[in-house]
């Protein structure tokens, strides 16, 4: 399997860090060795959870400017948002596609944008859903939910592996993200299907050494990589 | 006899470092940390939930007074209670039964507060001043900061506070140490929310929250008076 350039990211999800210095919080797990910040804005309609939006990214982007952020989109008009959350300085912008209509206009919208552009799939989804947009090359990245999405703290749910292995099969050269559940005690499952972007939320933001569980997770997809 | 109540709304604010801003505020002598939140449906914007209000509350003992700018308010008002909001704040036009929210957000040991937006006449409120905490009068379309005061709502304030004398009357929107605080002052206003009013002064917020205060008290105290 050819994937030169593809590389294991680490993007700790701050759901479930401290909501009220996410600056503090940031910083502190860019300087343990995250690649880059999973972001995630839900808005209480698409998940039965309310959490922030576009204004947070804006007051944060200035303090860490060169750090990616990916923005998790679970919002039931992912549409609406773009242009704002361009403005406000994120770097990738990941929608649902159980949100929208018309996938490819949005992928597209999103890339005009500037931003890179990611789509997710809830555990409930089949991963045909996406492979359209991909085949296009309209897709920088494809999200595999491996809980529901709404709230951290979830048990990961293995059999969301086959999708992941279907998704690197087809696509050797295609980041995928795995999010939900996932620490050093599943980062193996992810790993062998072929996941390179590992968004890992309460096992490294709640770990006395994030930058250990960082580092475990990322040798353990560079094995199989 | 009311009070004055000085409210700095966190929208203004920096949201990446919400608890050091919360705590700054009352240290300058605000009596309420106003905290807006927007779902994005009720209003275009989308702002902030009860995550962020539970991780603010270990860092605080700040009043958390919650305006809920959302399209199902009485979908979060078990997250807010548990998040240790102080105040829960919904709008009138968010939902069909607003005695019922109030009493579910009481039994949640919150206290309640009704919102109405420009359009929204004051009789619309009316029924439920005796069961709320306060009333707040918006001054502007909700859904944004650093819009500009709209003077046709000072007729709904002086309207309200004829009818309750004693209530707590919020407002919010484009309300900052000029003209507009004497002008919701006078019309019977105690409650004031103030965000880049107070945030856009930078090195004077202490000043502008005192300030907002006295032209208060000077109106309850002329209106005591007469």
């Amino acid at each position: 399997m050819s994937n030169c350039g593809l590389r294991c990211k680490i993007g700790p999800s701050i759901l479930n860090a401290d909501l009220s210095d996410l600056y503090g919080e940031s910083q502190r797990l860019i300087n343990a060795g995250a690649d880059y910040l999973h972001l995630d804005v839900m808005d209480g309609h698409f998940v039965p959870n309310l959490t922030f939006g576009h204004p947070v990214v804006k007051c944060l982007r200035p303090k860490l400017p060169k750090v990616f952020f990916d923005m998790h989109m679970m919002v039931a008009n992912p549409e609406e948002w773009v242009g704002s959350m361009s403005d406000a300085g994120a770097d990738q912008y990941t929608f649902h596609i159980e949100a929208t209509t018309e996938p490819g206009k949005l992928c597209r919208k999103v890339r005009e944008s500037g931003m890179r552009c990611g789509v997710g799939v809830k555990p409930g989804t089949p991963v045909s859903t996406v492979l359209e947009w991909v085949d296009q090359d309209i897709v920088d990245m494809v999200l595999v939910m491996t809980v529901e999405p709404g709230f951290g703290g979830q048990s990961f749910m293995e059999d969301m592996m086959s999708k992941v292995s279907v998704l690197r099969q087809k696509y050797p050269n295609l980041d995928i993200e795995v999010d939900g559940g996932v620490g050093p005690k599943t980062i193996q499952h992810c790993a062998k299907a072929g996941a390179n972007m590992i968004v890992s939320g309460t096992a490294v933001v709640k770990a006395d050494d994030p930058a250990a569980v960082m580092n475990m997770m990322r040798e353990a997809v560079n094995k199989e990589l | 006899m009311v009070q004055a109540k000085i409210a700095p709304s966190l929208l203004s604010s920096d949201f990446a470092q919400l608890a050091s801003e919360c705590e700054r505020v009352k240290e300058y002598g605000a009596d309420y940390c106003h905290m807006d939140v927007m779902d994005g449906h009720f209003v275009p914007n989308l702002t902030i939930g009860a995550p962020v209000i539970k991780a603010l509350r270990k860092h605080t003992s700040a009043f958390l007074d919650c305006h809920l700018m959302v399209s199902n308010p009485g979908q979060w008002v078990e997250d807010f209670a548990k998040a240790g909001a102080d105040l829960f704040c919904f709008h009138v036009e968010a939902t069909d039964d607003p005695k019922s929210l109030i009493e579910t957000i009481h039994s949640h040991g919150m206290k309640a507060g009704l919102a109405v937006k420009p359009a929204t006449p004051i009789s619309a409120i009316l029924p439920y001043t005796s069961l709320v905490q306060h009333i707040l009068i918006m001054t502007v379309e909700p859904g944004f900061g650093g819009q500009s005061f709209m003077s046709d709502m000072i007729p709904k304030i002086r309207e309200l506070r004829k009818h309750c004398p004693e209530l707590d009357i919020e407002v919010d929107g484009g309300i900052g140490l000029n003209e507009t605080i004497d002008a919701v002052a006078e019309a019977g206003a105690n409650v004031i929310v103030s965000g880049s009013g107070v945030f856009g002064r930078k090195g004077e917020e202490k000043k502008v929250i005192d300030g907002m205060r006295e032209k208060v008290d000077e109106a309850i105290q002329k209106r005591a008076s007469t």
